[in-house]
Formats: C-alpha cells, structure tokens, sequence
C-alpha cells in the first residue's frame, strides 16, 4: 500500500456497520490504531442527543465504537483539542478541521508526526439551533422525534422515530436561509487531501453503495493507519470501481463549482465598506469568544489582539478586530467557528473572509493545504 | 515657513501626518532636509524607530484609531538596510496592512510607503508636501474618533 492508492472499504464488525454510516470504516480504523497501540488516544464526538455533541479525547476502544455515526448538525473543529497537548493521537477530520491541525502544526503546537488524520470528505454542515428551527418550520417535524439524517443526491433527509423519512432539497433549504452554515456554502475543499487518508461515500457505487467507505490514501502515515486496521481483522478492503472513481471526481467537481458559485455571491464588491464593518461589529461585547475557538489561532491568552485593546478607547473600530483582520488574512481557513459561537451573531467568517481572500489569493497562499510557512512570517516575500 | 510652502488652508483644517521614520535613514532624511533648509508643511509628527522592521501594524492602527489623517511608513531603501534585512520585513507587513485598509475602505493615499535615504532630504520634503497636499483634499480620516481635530 501507497500514497495514491484507492480502496473501497467497510468495517467487519457487524454492529459499527450497523450503526455508523457508509460501513463503518472509519469508526474502526480509529479503534484499530488504538487496540494496536499504534496511538495513544483517539479524538472522537460523545453524542448527547441529534442536534449536541462533545469532542473528548480517549483512549477506551468502547467509547470509540461508541461514536459510531455521523452527526451533520454538531459543527467541531478539533484543532484547539489536541493543541499543545503533546499526546500521539488519531482522529476523523473535515477538511477544516485538517487545515486547522496543519496550521497548528505551523505554529508548534501541534506535531504532524505524532497526528495521524482521518480525513472526511465534507459537503457542509449544519448549526444546531438553526437546523431545529427548520425542523420545525421546514419540515413541520418536532426535532425531538429525529432519529437520524443522511445527505443523499441534494436532498436533506431526516427520518423521524416512527421510521418515516422526510426529504427536502439543499437548493430549497438554503434559499429560506437555512441548511449549511455559510461557510460551509463557499467551501472550497470537499475532500481533504491534505489529511492522511481521505473517507467518504462518493465514489461507492452498485451493490456496495450505503454500505462502503472510499478511501484515498495520502500520505505514508495513512498508508500504515489503514495496514493496521486490516491486519488487526478490523477492516476489509478492495479495489475501487473504475465507475466509482470517475463518480466521486464529477461529485467533487459539482461541489466546488457550487461553492465557487456561493463565493462570488457573497462576496459582491461594495462601497462605504468602513460603515458595513462598523455597522456589523457596533454589538460586539468584546467576550474573546471568536479568538478562544480559532483553530488557527495559537496566541494563548497573553496576545497583541486582546493587549492593545481597551473597552473603554473611544475608537471608530475596535482595535481587537483590527489585529484579528491583519493576522487572519493569511492564515483563515474559513472554517466558520467564529461565526457559530458569536453571542450577538456578528457574522465574523465573512467579515474575516473579506480581508483573507484577495491577500490569499495574491499570494498564492492556502493555509492549512501544505506546509507553507504563512507569508507574514516569511523573511522575505516571494510572491 | 515661506507662505508658497503651504498649500492653501481648508477652512483652517490642517491634517496630522504620523510620520514613522527609521534611525538611520529617512530620520536622517528628515534631518537633511531641515539643514539643506527644503521647504514642508508642518502636518507631520514623526516617530523615530531603530528599524522600518520595528514598526508593528498596530502602531500604524493605534495612529488612525487615535486621530491620525494619514500615516507614512519610511525606511532605508531594499538592500541598504542598517539590520540586512529588517525593511525586507517592512515589506511584507506593509503588503498585509495594505490589504486592511483598503478592505476597509480608507483610502490609499492615507497610508503609504517610501524608501527615503539620509542624504535624501529633498525627497523627503517633496514626499510630505504630496501627501499634505492629498490629504487636504481628502479631508479629515473617516477614522477620527470624535473630538479629535
């Protein structure tokens, strides 16, 4: 097995195919690597209830199998979890949450070396509460009763407790406002070669379609993550469908071209934009919440961002952004986190995004894609 | 002051220039300038650093936050810096603070760059009567905060 190599897989313990979705996989190289002692722990989502979640870090094989499943509406990003913790771990990651490990890695706090990632190919996903509200207004379905949720050609689909499925299409979703958080619209990277192997259904197709997981190998690391499961007898894997590999390239390629088509929606030039920055920044309570959960971020708590800024300057904008905006626009992988845990709803991705994407692109600069040193850091510019 | 040296008052507004000038070039600049007796309005404020590498895009906010109308970023030109490379350095933070002002809206004659030399003093005159001049046209930053003239 090597970089490059394609395989279709599924887990061979009945119960995690059961309850994790396309077979399983990746549920059982995570607990493969930790049964071989291959890590030391493992970082997986405890599931509370459809809509809430709590990221821990492990090192109990049954809490792992436990996890099995995905959760569209619980967005984390594990970047923060394992920073500066020094710890040789394995764990599942979107292509932001990726981006956010190899920034961290950037920054010393993390070491790829000791970080083995699963990477999840990723269309989007959803706030908690903005999903139960469209539950309830959308769906006419009372959140409680959802058992389960699955994203299958377009179409979101939850089937409730009594086995019913109600389907409703993304297009239609996202034109009332609701469905994928905005950051996750203008995604650009759907599946995250960056990680170590690269999982998802596209791609699975015939007999094995729902039942199987793609995967991409990557790197060498993935190459010994995925030996390991299938020598452990946790995983069975075979070659990819010519059909399949050609099926998961055309998703990929429709994705970014919707994604590609939310940017330039979002992002239309404007004039008096020193009013639009200001206006949406007036109710900011200055909590640090945004900075607290940037995956990018690894000040700490002793930073220029929050030193230099006072509550009470008599400023036009406040000096705490000003930073913010400087320091990500290099480094902001728009992975939505600042958006989601504002207390006052600033919509900080899109205002971040405003100043890192003509500088990422004129610098030919993707964070968290390779192992670029970011271009602030640089001695001198090459671009 | 020669009374041609200043370009016509705007209802009295005079604007204030933060000037951050390097030790041993465009501070010298700024020196020369004064002895070889070049005329210049008198709207600048400079801030005398060790390096153009020193100066942290926070000082070029905290200026703007604190009233200043527009701010100058000077230093030795590329190559002949005192410390090798610190105006290299300049550049790239210079690029970035660029980006934030313009993504913010304020406009680009409000923060600019200039490689002056020691014995440069003419140049550093001229640069600071365009830039009076500019600024008087554009008025007063929209960044002021209230009360500040």
């Amino acid at each position: 097995m090597q970089k490059g190599d394609m395989f279709v897989g599924w887990s061979t313990k009945e119960d995690i195919r059961k309850r994790g979705g396309s077979g399983g996989l990746v549920t059982s190289v995570l607990a493969a690597a930790l049964d071989k002692k291959l890590v030391d722990a493992v970082v997986v989502l405890r599931k509370i209830n459809e809509f809430e979640a709590v990221p821990v870090i492990t090192s109990d094989v049954n809490e792992v199998l436990k996890s099995a499943g995905s959760l569209h509406s619980v967005p984390s990003n594990f970047a923060k979890i394992i920073a500066n913790k020094n710890l040789k771990v394995a764990l599942p990651a979107k292509g932001c949450d990726t981006r956010g490990i190899i920034e961290q890695s950037k920054r010393n706090a993390v070491s790829l070396d000791n970080t083995f990632i699963i990477g999840l190919n990723c269309g989007g996903s959803m706030h908690p509460s903005v999903t139960r509200e469209m539950l309830e207004i959308m769906y006419k379905i009372k959140p409680e009763d959802v058992h389960g949720e699955e994203i299958e050609k377009g179409k979101l689909i939850f089937e409730t407790k009594d086995g019913k499925e109600h389907a409703i299409t993304i297009d239609e979703l996202e034109e009332k406002g609701y469905g994928r958080r905005e950051s996750c619209r203008y995604c650009m990277i759907k599946i995250p070669t960056n990680a170590d192997l690269a999982c998802g259904n596209w791609g699975v197709v015939g007999d094995l379609a729902g039942k199987a997981t793609f995967v991409e190998v990557n790197s060498e690391k993935g190459a010994k993550l995925l030996q390991n499961a299938i020598d452990a007898g946790y995983v069975q894997v075979e070659k990819p469908d010519e059909k399949g590999v050609a099926a998961r390239a055309k998703i990929k390629g429709a994705m970014e071209g919707l994604g590609k088509k939310w940017k330039d929606k979002v992002f239309v030039p404007m004039d008096n934009r020193l009013e639009y920055f200001r206006k949406e920044l007036e109710h900011c309570i200055d909590c640090g919440a945004c900075k607290t959960v940037c995956p990018t971020c690894s000040c700490g708590d002793v930073s220029k961002c929050t030193e230099y800024h006072l509550r009470g300057d008599a400023y036009k904008m406040s000096m705490y952004h000003l930073i913010r905006f400087l320091h990500l626009a290099d480094s902001c992988i728009g992975c939505g986190q600042c958006s989601d845990v504002c207390p006052v709803d600033i919509p900080l991705t899109r205002l971040y995004r405003r100043f890192a994407n003509p500088m990422q692109e004129q610098l030919k600069y993707e964070p968290g894609m390779d192992l670029r040193k970011p271009p602030y850091f640089e001695a001198k510019l090459e671009v | 002051m020669s009374a041609e040296a200043v370009a016509p008052n705007t209802n009295g507004w005079e604007p204030k220039i933060v000037a951050f000038c390097c030790n041993w070039c465009s501070y010298g600049g700024a020196d020369s300038a004064g002895m070889g007796r070049f005329q210049q309005p008198p709207s600048t404020r400079i801030i005398r650093v060790m390096c153009s590498g020193r100066i942290d895009p926070l000082h070029v906010f905290n200026a703007f936050l604190e009233g200043a109308d527009a701010v100058l970023v000077t230093g030795c030109h590329i190559g002949d810096c005192h410390y090798v490379n610190g105006n290299d350095k300049t550049k790239i933070k210079y690029k970035f603070l660029e980006n934030v002002a313009q993504e913010l809206g304020i406009e680009k004659e409000r923060l600019q760059l200039n490689w002056i030399s020691a014995s440069e003093g003419e140049r550093f005159a001229n640069f600071i009567r365009d830039v009076t001049a500019q600024i008087k046209k554009l008025g007063p930053s929209p960044l002021k905060p209230a009360g500040v003239v």
